[in-house]
């Protein structure tokens, strides 16, 4: 450090000590422009860090290549297993309806409804839903089934592990080891959802797949948050086929395929496209996309951000004032010691180096007494919120962006508030000393 | 033997609202180190004018001003800062103490100036021998408004001898002083002339200004010895 700046920081230091309360003050009107400033930071970072970390559970990490082939055509499903498998940079995901507990009864959660709003079972049939919505199962109509302990989730029977796209949180147990050789009894993963209604509702271990040859007993190994709002199980598909006809993985109504891709795998995906469409899949029914979920989501909040981040910079703009008028105040005070100062050999830069240094000091600490008390609120808004709410603030943890923005706007003040000040204290002549 | 600070044919006008007035209209100076002057007159004959050019607060309009051999008659804001700081000690009539610092720090202040830096340790000892030198190295943890108009004139002068400065420049140091505190303030002042420093006195205090090696009197713009006093 320079021998100027130090000058300057130990007399504005103590500057600063000698009129505390006039600092005080000055930071008052700054703390709420900057604590504005953290808070939005703050605020816009915790949502935009939310929504993306659902998004890429729901959606997949950008760059994701997803091919969603439609129709429920056993040898295209087939098709793609046989070409996805083993490849470590592609997984299919199989999904359709499963059920269990108790066999040929309505399930607690008729269409695999969340178990947090559930009314009365409707109407004793059987229920299907799928990317297009819920409807009754045609197969089912006109033969009731009597409410049982049963619940329905949908089944997703997987190549490979799909967390290398969908970066699913382990809530509890262990995700299925794909190693290792497969269970005669299925090994599966409940999401949060469906970890609910194990938790609240005893069932008998029978898992009821449409098609199947017998009912398997599963295995629970863990459960994981996918960012699902309904009840959803994950399985390796070669342990499920051991209870499936030949062709019968897919054939159900309401199931689907998904080929999730690295963005590496054009060769898989040119390849697939071939093989699905030799195996009597008609193009238009493949649909590949690539996930730009989270620069969407970024974009759209960025715009926000700005909004509000406008809205606490001419909050912050009063206190830029408050300083500003301070500063003002403390100069004309101190003419003659600044006039001294220069006569015993201060420059005058580092005269307007010792005002900037002072309001600089001020801004800082008023900065770190916001991200201080936006840190602190954050930690104590558990409590606070109480309930549900407190699971919400639970995991949340202070982002270093909002600290970044709250020193940056300190300092920014300190500049601006002192500029004006600083100028005037470097022109103050050295005459008033002999004047006076 | 080189003198101190040569001043030949100095001039300033002042250029206010009303008509133009000039100041100092060819003043003739020469100071050596170890040499005290005093320099007397009326008020506004331009005393404290005068002592503001030899202190580079300001710039003469005409003439030449030598420090040693160094022409340092114009000289930029950054040089005069710079020179005042290695080269001058200031006492004011008013002491001009900072309330807030200590008696220590009021001296630090010369040495916490942007020129050059000294570690604490350095500061402190410079400091405190500065204080010893005036004799109120126990005041050193004291704030002005504990102390007399005389110990406080003596932090103002420690101030103005901490950087060691070959020229002392005093404006009516006494001026704020009862006569027995003033003349011990000069005491101190002559004092530090006795290692090698030059001082030059600016009073209205014959009896003050009789103490210095030579006595001037600053009349009509020009500078010229006094005469003697004739004794009672």
């Amino acid at each position: 450090m320079s021998g100027r700046l130090r000058s300057a920081l130990i007399i504005g230091g103590q500057g600063i000590r000698a009129r505390k309360l006039r600092t005080f003050l000055s930071m008052i009107s700054l703390f709420l422009g900057v604590l504005a400033v953290v808070i939005v930071q703050a605020g816009s970072e915790i949502v935009q860090r939310a929504s993306i970390a659902d998004i890429e559970l729901q959606s997949g990490k950008d760059g994701t290549h997803q091919m969603y082939v439609g129709g429920q055509d056993p040898g295209a499903l087939t098709t793609a297993l046989d070409t996805v498998r083993d490849r470590p940079d592609a997984v299919a995901l199989s999904s359709g309806k499963a059920v269990i507990g108790e066999p040929n009864v309505t399930p607690i959660n008729p269409g695999g409804s969340s178990f947090d709003n559930l009314g009365s079972r409707p109407g004793r049939v059987d229920v299907i839903c799928d990317q297009t919505g819920c409807y009754p199962d045609p197969s089912s109509q006109g033969a009731p089934k009597p409410n049982g302990k049963a619940i329905e989730l949908r089944l997703n029977a997987m190549t490979g592990d799909v967390r290398q796209f969908k970066p699913y949180r382990q809530e509890s147990g262990q995700w299925l080891d794909f190693a290792s050789a497969p269970s005669l009894a299925p090994r599966i993963v409940l999401n949060k959802k469906a970890a609910v209604g194990f938790a609240r509702y005893q069932v008998p271990a029978q898992l009821h797949i449409d098609g199947g040859t017998s009912d398997p007993t599963p295995q629970i190994v863990g459960v994981v948050d996918d960012g699902s709002y309904q009840p959803e199980a994950y399985v390796r598909v070669d342990e499920l086929t051991n209870w499936l006809p030949a062709g019968g993985l897919g054939s159900s109504r309401g199931s689907s395929l998904q080929v999730l891709m690295s963005p590496g795998a054009a060769d898989l995906e040119q390849t697939l496209r071939a093989r699905l469409v030799a195996a009597g899949m008609k193009a238009e029914q493949i649909n590949i996309n690539v996930v730009q979920s989270k620069q969407r989501i970024e974009s759209q909040l960025a715009l926000m951000r700005w909004i509000f981040l406008g809205m606490a910079a001419l909050v912050l703009l009063i206190g830029v004032a408050g300083i500003l008028n301070v500063g003002l105040a403390t100069v004309g005070e101190r003419v003659e010691e600044f006039a001294l100062r220069r006569a015993v050999g201060t420059p005058r830069m580092l005269l307007a180096g010792i005002v900037l240094a002072e309001t600089l000091l001020t801004g800082l600490i008023t900065a770190a007494a916001a991200i201080g008390a936006s840190a602190l609120a954050l930690r104590a808004a558990p409590t606070l919120a109480g309930g549900r709410g407190a699971s919400y603030f639970q995991d949340l943890t202070f982002p270093w962006q909002a600290g970044v923005a709250g020193v940056i706007a300190g300092l920014v003040a300190g500049l601006l508030g002192g500029a004006i000040p600083a100028i005037r204290a470097a022109r103050i002549p050295i005459a008033t000393v002999m004047r006076a | 033997m080189t003198p101190l600070i040569q001043l030949t044919g100095i001039t300033k006008t002042l250029k206010g609202q009303s008509e133009p007035r000039t100041i100092l209209a060819g003043v003739d100076l020469t100071v050596h180190s170890g040499e005290s002057v005093a320099i007397l007159g009326r008020s506004g004959s331009g005393k404290s004018t005068l002592l503001s050019l030899i202190g580079l607060f300001d710039r003469p309009d005409g003439g030449q001003y030598l420090l040693g051999d160094r022409d340092i008659t114009k000289l930029s804001e950054r040089r005069s800062a710079a020179l005042r700081s290695a080269e001058f000690g200031f006492v004011f009539q008013r002491f001009f103490l900072l309330k807030h610092l200590t008696a220590a720090q009021n001296v630090a202040m010369a040495l916490v100036n942007g020129q050059g830096w000294r570690s604490r340790r350095k500061r402190k000892a410079l400091v405190l021998a500065a204080l010893e030198q005036v004799g109120i190295g126990h005041l050193a943890k004291h704030k002005p408004p504990r102390l007399s108009g005389g110990e406080q004139q003596r932090v103002a002068i420690a101030r103005a001898l901490v950087r060691e400065p070959r020229i002392l420049l005093a404006d009516e140091p006494t001026g704020a002083l009862d006569t027995e505190t003033g003349n011990l303030v000069v005491d101190v002042l002559r004092a530090a002339t006795e290692r090698g420093c030059g001082l030059i006195l600016v009073t209205h205090d014959r009896d003050h200004a009789d103490k210095m090696g030579r006595v001037l009197r600053l009349n009509d713009g020009l500078l010229a010895p006094a005469p003697q006093r004739v004794p009672a």
